[in-house]
């Protein structure tokens, strides 16, 4: 469980989270909305601890990000996907999926190698093991980035716009893998623009509005006439979406 | 003949110049990397104090003539502590420390060059920092630095000849040498420099096969 309890970020003068509360359980699928500069991403950060928090708890399992043993606990419990990928150049598919499974989880190389493999094959780039990420195209970047993702056993997967920076061909191979993962029952915290994949895949739905959490509801809720979009902010926005 | 002909001896005295200035220069590297190395570690792990004392330490010898560090080390330290300094220890010691400055502000250039966005990740992976060192920064770093460090050791390499002011037996000394003897400038300085410029050529291909193999795996972008 990912509990986050009134959380805030400030950089300098400005608030960028202002009293975040929000509990994710294992098996959920919860997607953050909320348009630009509204605080997704800085959200994530001060999950998987990229950010200090300047008030307020974040827990994973139990583990409190804001102190060292309780961030590396916490950090091998989730992975994180990213917008630009951030995959190491000078290794081989192969390699910047095996990487933190040896070094950080201490697996034998063997096994670890087989397991990415595995991954590579169930994302289709069986072929592409050796490949470095330069030859590989934007969709098959990221789908080794969730490769690399899942390669740790993570109990939650953190996504931030992963398919933002994909055009649409390659962002459907990217959201089927997705798909399949929700399906399967992988716990996810998932930033998108992609409001109608959001839909299919998400058990819930928060809605970030300058920092502030102001909607936290089951997705059914969320697309009801009487629910979410009974909600003047939220009408505009998914109105204002349809139509981009 | 006359007796300041050339002899064929005098092929044994450059020879013995060139070993000289290929020791000193292959010694003052390897001290230098390693140094340079050590001032990397210390600017990576942000250790206090000392952080600041090499900073100034390379920035005082990147912007002082070496010809005057090396005064400084071989008449300056042994009047002021009274010890006692050989031209070779001083020559050594001077351009040990002046590639160590070069060097270290290369390797601290090819750290930064790496993608704050790769270290972002290899964090929340969970990986060490030495591990981020080792299997993020260091390899991509080698690969930017090898091209301006081959450059900074070609100009080290001339930067040798210096030293004879010392009175060391490097190949510039050994020049003058047979200049003073022979009175034949022309061709003493034509041999002197065409063997300056083979080692520095000899340098600079090494270099570029190494380049070559750090780069090999990958076709790198916008460097
Ligand atoms: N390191 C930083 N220093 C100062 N301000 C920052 C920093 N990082 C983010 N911000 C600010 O915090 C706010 C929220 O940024 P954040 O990236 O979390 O938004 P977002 O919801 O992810 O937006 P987008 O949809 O464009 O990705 C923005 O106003 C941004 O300018
Ligand atoms: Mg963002």
């Amino acid at each position: 469980m990912i509990v986050i309890e009134n959380v805030e970020k400030r950089f300098g003068e400005t608030t960028v989270l202002k009293r975040i509360n929000l509990t994710i359980e294992p098996g959920e699928v919860v997607t953050i909305l909320g348009s630009s500069g509204s605080g997704k991403s800085t959200l994530i950060r001060c999950i998987n601890g990229l950010e200090a928090l300047s008030g307020g708890s974040i827990t994973v399992d139990g583990n409190d990000v804001s102190t060292k043993a309780g961030l590396a606990a916490a950090r091998r419990r989730s992975a994180t996907v990213f917008q630009l990928f951030n995959l190491y150049p000078h290794m081989t598919a192969l390699e910047n999926i095996t990487l933190a499974p040896i070094n950080v989880l201490k697996k034998p190389r063997a096994e670890a190698e087989a397991r990415a493999r595995e991954l590579l094959k169930l994302v289709g780039l069986a072929d592409l093991a050796s490949a470095y990420p330069q030859r590989l195209s934007g969709g098959q970047r990221q789908r080794v980035g969730i490769c690399r993702a899942l390669a740790m056993d993570p109990n939650y997967l953190l996504l931030d716009e992963v398919t933002s920076a994909l055009d649409p061909e390659m962002t459907g191979e990217v959201l089927d893998i997705l798909a399949e993962l929700a399906r399967g029952g992988t716990t996810m915290l998932f930033v998108t623009h992609e409001v109608e994949f959001a839909r299919r895949i998400s058990s819930r739905i928060v809605f970030l509005e300058q920092g502030e959490l102001i909607i936290d509801m089951p997705t059914e809720r969320f697309f009801a006439e009487d629910g979410g979009f009974a909600v003047p902010r939220i009408r505009q926005f998914l109105t204002k979406m349809k139509k981009d | 003949m006359r007796y300041a002909d050339f002899t064929p001896y005098d092929l044994v005295l450059l020879a013995q110049g060139l070993g000289v200035t290929v020791g000193l220069f292959t010694l003052t590297t390897l001290v230098g990397l390693l140094i340079a190395a050590l001032f990397t570690l210390v600017d990576y792990y942000r250790v206090p104090v000392l952080r600041q004392v090499i900073v100034t330490i390379s920035e005082a010898l990147k912007n002082s003539p070496v010809l005057v560090q090396l005064f400084l080390v071989f008449f300056g330290l042994p009047a002021f502590f009274h010890i006692n300094m050989t031209p070779f220890v001083a020559a050594s010691l001077t351009i040990s420390l002046n590639t160590a400055a070069f060097a270290f502000v290369i390797f601290r250039s090819g750290i930064d060059a790496v993608e704050a966005d790769q270290v972002a990740a290899a964090k929340v992976y969970g990986h060490s920092r030495w591990q981020i060192l080792r299997f993020v920064l260091l390899p991509q770093a080698a690969a930017f630095s090898i091209g301006p460090l081959v450059g900074l050791l070609v100009n080290q390499l001339q930067v040798t000849s210096l030293i004879s002011v010392i009175g060391v037996f490097d190949l510039t000394k050994i020049g003058n040498i047979l200049n003073l003897r022979t009175l034949e400038p022309f061709i003493v300085w034509t041999v002197v420099g065409l063997l300056y410029y083979a080692l520095a050529k000899l340098l600079a291909s090494v270099g570029a096969r190494i380049e070559k193999r750090l780069r090999r795996s990958v076709v790198w972008e916008g460097i």
